[in-house]
């Protein structure tokens, strides 16, 4: 393995047997370190360019895709603020349509319940009025009743007072029909009381 | 000389290889739509409740007031439909009757068109002409005690209520109108209560309210009786009139 001699040895005292005649310099030649300096330069610097200008286009895509997203976002953001306020409006329109509905089923429900009510009422006047009716047709019954045992008794006394007249037996018999028929009349009374008392 | 060239090559090589994976990629276009799927918006538990035609939740539209027009007066109690036609109600609200209305919780009528109670509990089955608004389901089985109760119902002949309270526990009917154990809750009840549905957490049916006791608990027939009284067709004979 050869080691590699710099280029500044040619400077130098050392004979060499090739080399001229002491006292005469030999001419300077671009030493191959150099070139090799010279191509690894090149090769950096044409890397270079090419990094830098990839890295152009990237930062160009990239300033590119961000405005677009940027765009995007905008719109979005538009669109966002749109719906937001349309929201806003169908939330309050539903709060208000809630509270509507609320007082409509209450309401539904009053006049549900009032019906109801008015309902009983009307059940229980429509008892009332047969109770009445119940009522005043026993009373009917009982005055008729009453009025045909005061006549009766009347017709008795007449009888009784032309005693000779008639047969003690059919006196008897009228007697006691007269006593039947007031009896009568006495428990439809009796009954009518116990109805006008509940 | 050449070795050492190639290494600073082959290191300057290996360098920009290296660098090059550093260096950002280009970027990616950007896609044509990033509205993202999102799921359809669903209501809560609160506001599901009144997904009904009408704004009333479905323990609401299920409860009806029965108007009992006697032969010696009238009184009112309450009830709820098992089915399209059928409600059910405690036998005491239908009992002595020589007529009964039917009202839902929106006033309109229903005719009844036959009525039967049962021998062995405090339960009356009535048919209806019309079709009711709404039927609930009966539970699988009975609370345990602390369970959530609600009750649904016209106490006092009043407007449409609904009261809540707990299952207590069990107790032996002290009014000796059912077989076997009823219900003990603190739902508030009153007079005119009789036959409201008493409702779990989810809506179904746990129960018939019948009763009042004097420290304001509320008796109710469980729907264990009541699954036993409607799956035996000869539990229930027919109303007879006053």
């Amino acid at each position: 393995m050869t080691s590699p001699t710099p280029s500044w040895e040619a400077a130098g005292p050392v004979h060499r047997p090739e080399d001229p005649a002491p006292g005469r310099r030999a001419p300077r030649r671009p030493g191959r370190g150099a070139r090799v300096t010279a191509v690894v330069l090149g090769i950096a610097l044409i890397v270079t360019l090419a990094t830098a200008g990839y890295l152009w286009q990237t930062t160009t895509a990239w300033e590119d895709h961000a405005a677009e997203w940027e765009s995007e976002a905008q719109r979005y953001a538009d669109e966002v603020a749109a719906l937001q306020v349309e929201l806003d409006g169908v939330t309050a329109e539903l709060v208000a349509a809630r509270e509507q509905l609320d007082t409509a089923t209450e309401r539904i429900t009053e006049l549900a319940d009032e019906k109801a009510q008015l309902g009983d009422e009307n059940v229980a006047s429509q008892q009332y009025l047969d109770y009445q009716r119940r009522v005043s047709e026993a009373a009917g019954v009982v005055a008729t009743a009453l009025e045909q045992c005061t006549q009766a008794q009347f017709q008795l006394i007449g009888y009784l007072e032309n005693r000779e007249a008639y047969d003690p037996a059919d006196l008897d018999r009228f007697g006691d029909d007269v006593q039947a028929l007031c009896n009568e009349a006495g428990e439809a009374n009796e009954q009518l009381q116990q109805e006008l008392a509940q | 000389m050449r070795a050492p060239v190639r290494g600073a090559l082959a290191a300057a090589g290996v360098a920009v290889v290296a660098a090059c994976g550093t260096l950002p990629d280009m970027p990616p276009s950007v896609p044509a739509d990033i509205v993202p799927s999102v799921a359809a918006p669903s209501l809560d538990a609160a506001e599901s409740g009144r997904l009904s035609p009408d704004g009333f939740d479905a323990v609401q539209r299920m409860a009806v007031r029965i108007r009992n027009v006697g032969c010696e007066g009238l009184s009112t109690g309450s009830g709820f439909a098992l089915d399209a036609t059928t409600l059910i109600t405690n036998r005491h609200v239908v009992a002595d009757s020589e007529s009964l209305q039917v009202n839902t919780y929106d006033g309109r009528d229903i005719d009844v068109s036959a009525a039967s109670t049962a021998t062995l509990a405090d339960l009356a089955v009535v048919r209806t002409e019309d079709e009711l608004p709404s039927s609930p389901e009966l539970a699988e089985a009975d609370p345990e005690p602390g369970a959530r109760v609600s009750v649904v119902g016209y106490p006092s002949g009043g407007r449409l209520t609904v009261t809540a309270g707990e299952v207590i526990g069990t107790t032996t009917d002290p009014l000796n109108e059912n077989l076997g154990e009823v219900l003990v809750t603190d739902a508030p009840v009153e007079p005119g209560s009789s036959g409201s549905a008493a409702l779990d957490e989810s809506g179904r049916v746990i129960g018939v309210v019948y009763a009042k006791t004097t420290d304001g608990r509320s008796l109710v027939v469980p729907q264990s009786t009541l699954r036993e009284m409607l799956d035996d067709t000869s539990a229930f004979t027919p109303l007879p009139a006053c």
